[in-house]
């Protein structure tokens, strides 16, 4: 078997709350291999978010190694780490953080401009026709439901061909049936562009709908449910 | 850069209260420097009274100083009050003289008031001083123009006639005396016949002195000889000689002015100037202040300049024509004298008004240029202790008797001026720094998405050091603007500001007279407030400056952010 996409060994994460020291994550292994739809699962604090961003490259662990396409995050300086968040994830938030002052096309530009590819706009507004919003592209975020907003949030993320998708509870801001669509879109647009997709939510429906299941309990992996 | 476009122009309110913050700081920053430096000019102009008629020192004789050693004055060696009071005799002139009483006058009285005059000749005393490069005196003479009906109280006062008389009892003379007479009295009547004409040779007057009778001695046959009285007069001893002596002193009629005259007369006072118009360039005034028409001609006729203040009042142009005591003279410029000192309304040749004013050969001041300005100081002291009764006043201590509005403004504006445009420029940037760290404290989850989305942490930090610069540079232009909007204002209003000398008016001078020697010239301003360049660029830098430390301050704290720890602050 080749190299998985990623080797996580012994991943542990802290935060000083006080006098109190948490333990977000306290020990993961994990491989991931390239082109998996993972769900990570577990409730409010169990450390999936933690979990996301170390994927991510957003923060760096207390201890442990996660070795991305045979580079260990932990030992990279920050430019490299800015520069892999942008060529190689996209990120979808519950927030869906969309940038306020700017309409849905140049929010998607924001994440592409920083690569130095040409015609950022033309792609944006394909990518926004992909999410099923190009007539929506010069609207400003505040003017858009949230399940637009999520999709806006997703034609961002997938704009550059990331190698891999991290979504944080994508779904928790939107209603049952939006939140399916948003799943179903992120699914099928992943699988087009060749995407490893993890996604983190307490909703078990949600859930049931990854290959792969990954149940996490107190920054603790609990259970592997196995690809169907 | 679209991104600093639209979060500038989508975050509207922010970003109008940053930009007025900083344009109101800005343009008061450029507003209180023009005004400042339009006192400047107007202080530089009014204030250096000197300077402009080409002077670094003037010589002027005070009256608290004994008059004895310079240059012979009017007055003499007596003390200060009989000093002034005989430099100042024609304003205590019998009115009488005018005309009869109840006949219209117009008569203009010049008087020298606290200025005492000294001798022409003492310019060139001066002018001998190492470092002076030259000297030029001028007569600076209070005036009186008065108008109005020659007044009946005027006393004349009659001196009684006093007669004087002395009377003593003759003694008797001893023998000797009695034998020299008889001597005496016998040679006589041997030459008697020649004595005729002898006799009546205006003897007669001699002191009133006569034989009274009763002298018992042999005198008696020789009474008859009433032509050769006086030759028998010398024949008496000296202390028979002197009889009865009589004084008569001699009748007077003193005339004087009884007070202030109670008539209908008008004073209009004045001050007038004599200008050696040979010197266009240093004197009491210089070609460099002709404002309209020109300065006098270098043969010095009947000719006058004006200054712009009693021109206007006097609604006096080029051209028009001055009577000055039956004498007529053209204005030829109106001029516009430097404050401080040696000031005039109306300026003569100063031959003429030497004539007019019947101070032949006499001047009040001397200017004084020195060969470099850096030889002021010892210039100064040379001629002090040359001229120990000689008040010797440098352009600073001139400009330090003037007052007014303008000092004050111009002080309150050196004193406040700079300290408000500090606090207001303090306080803009202080709201800029502090708008740019809220903004950035609101925007912690925005710019951790954009870390996130794979922004570097410069460009996060260029980002938002940016939209403060384009603020600032923005903030500039509003700067700028407002403060070309106040100095409008300003100008606008135009708020007069005035600037006065006193001097003269010594005390202990009896009453009229103190008050009628006191020298007060005023010159009024218009506030303006210049722009300048440079004023309107240090402001711009300025905002830009507020901007740039607003930026660095935001784009510190954004620099701060880790991505995960600026997105786990939403959650």
């Amino acid at each position: 078997m080749t190299e998985p996409q990623y080797r996580v060994t012994a991943l542990a994460k802290f935060f000083q709350r006080g006098p109190t020291t948490v333990r977000a994550l306290d020990g993961v292994d994990l491989e991931i291999a390239a082109g998996e739809f993972v769900a990570l699962e577990g409730p409010s604090g169990s450390g999936k978010t933690t979990l996301l961003q170390l994927l991510g490259a957003l923060d760096r662990p207390s201890s442990g190694d996660v070795i991305f396409e045979g580079r260990d995050l932990v030992k990279l300086p920050d430019h490299e780490l800015a520069s892999l968040r942008l060529r190689s994830f996209g990120f979808v938030f519950q927030q869906f953080n969309l940038i306020p002052t700017l309409t849905a096309v140049e929010n998607v530009e924001a994440k592409l401009a920083p690569t130095g590819v040409d015609d950022i706009e033309g792609r944006a507004r394909r990518m926004l026709e992909e999410v099923g919003l190009a007539e929506r592209a010069n609207h400003l975020p505040m003017h858009m439901s949230g399940g637009e907003q999520q999709r806006v949030a997703i034609a961002r993320a997938l704009s550059v061909e990331p190698r891999v998708v991290l979504a944080d509870e994508p779904t928790g801001n939107l209603d049952t049936k939006t939140g399916g669509e948003i799943i179903d879109l992120l699914a099928g647009l992943a699988a087009e562009h060749g995407s490893t997709v993890i996604v983190a939510t307490h909703d078990a429906t949600l859930a049931e709908r990854a290959p792969r299941r990954l149940s996490m309990r107190d920054g603790r992996l609990v259970g592997v449910v196995a690809a169907v | 850069m679209r991104y600093i476009r639209n979060e500038l122009l989508r975050r509207r309110a922010r970003t109008i209260l940053t930009l007025l913050g900083l344009g109101v700081g800005v343009g008061l920053v450029i507003v209180i420097a023009s005004l400042s430096k339009g006192l400047d000019n107007a202080q530089k102009k009014t204030l250096d009274p000197l300077a402009g008629i080409g002077t670094d020192l003037t010589v002027t004789l005070s009256p608290q100083q004994q008059t004895s050693s310079f240059g012979g004055p009017g007055g003499g060696g007596g003390g200060q009050d009989r000093d002034l009071i005989a430099a100042n005799q024609s304003v205590l002139t019998d009115l009488s003289k005018l005309g009869k009483p109840g006949q219209h006058f117009v008569h203009d009285f010049f008087l020298p008031g606290s200025q005492l005059t000294f001798q022409q000749s003492a310019a060139s005393q001066i002018s001998s001083i190492p470092g002076v490069a030259s000297v030029t005196t001028g007569l600076t003479l209070l005036a009186e123009h008065q108008q109005g009906i020659v007044p009946k109280i005027v006393a004349t006062l009659k001196t009684q006639r006093k007669t004087f008389q002395i009377q003593r009892n003759i003694p008797r003379p001893t023998a000797a005396q009695f034998a020299a007479m008889q001597a005496c009295f016998a040679k006589l009547r041997g030459s008697s016949s020649g004595n005729g004409s002898n006799g009546s040779n205006g003897n007669g007057s001699g002191g009133g002195s006569g034989l009274g009778g009763g002298n018992g001695g042999g005198g008696g046959g020789f009474g008859g000889g009433g032509a050769n009285r006086a030759a028998f007069a010398k024949c008496l001893p000296a202390n028979l000689r002197r009889l009865r002596t009589q004084f008569t002193t001699p009748q007077q009629t003193l005339r004087q002015v009884l007070n202030p005259p109670q008539t209908n007369i008008q004073t209009t006072p004045y001050t007038i100037g004599g200008v050696d118009q040979t010197h266009p360039t240093q004197g009491l005034v210089t070609t460099a202040q002709v404002t309209k028409g020109r300065f006098l001609s270098p043969a010095g006729g009947h000719e006058a300049l004006v200054s712009d203040s009693y021109a206007a009042k006097h609604s006096l142009k080029v051209g028009s024509k001055i009577n000055l005591n039956g004498t007529t003279f053209v204005v030829v410029g109106i001029v516009s004298p430097p404050l401080g000192g040696q000031t005039a309304d109306v300026y003569l040749p100063l031959k003429q008004l030497q004539t007019l004013a019947g101070q032949k050969n006499l001047v009040n001041v001397a200017l004084v240029r020195a060969d470099q300005s850096s030889q002021v100081g010892s210039v100064q002291k040379a001629i002090q202790t040359a001229l120990p009764n000689a008040q010797v006043a440098s352009s600073k201590q001139v400009a330090d008797t003037i007052s007014g509005s303008l000092v004050n403004a111009s002080n309150l504006s050196h004193d406040l001026g700079f300290a408000v445009s500090a606090v207001a420029a303090l306080a803009a940037f202080l709201l800029a720094a502090l708008l740019a760290l809220s903004s950035v404290g609101k925007r912690v989850r925005e710019l951790g998405t954009l870390k996130a989305l794979g922004w570097t942490q410069g460009k996060v930090v260029r980002q938002i050091a940016g939209e403060s610069l384009t603020t600032g540079v923005l903030g500039g232009i509003v700067g700028v603007a407002l403060g070309l909007i106040g100095i409008l204002i300003v100008d606008a209003w135009g708020e007069k500001l005035t600037a006065s000398s006193t001097s003269g008016g010594a005390s202990g001078l009896i009453g009229q007279l103190a008050s009628a020697t006191q020298r007060t010239a005023s010159s009024t301003v218009s506030l303006t407030a210049p722009v300048a360049v440079s004023v309107l660029v240090i402001g711009f830098a300025l905002a830009l400056l507020g901007g740039l430390i607003a930026g660095t301050a935001g784009a510190m704290r954004a620099a701060r952010l880790r991505p995960a720890d600026a997105l786990r602050q939403v959650e």
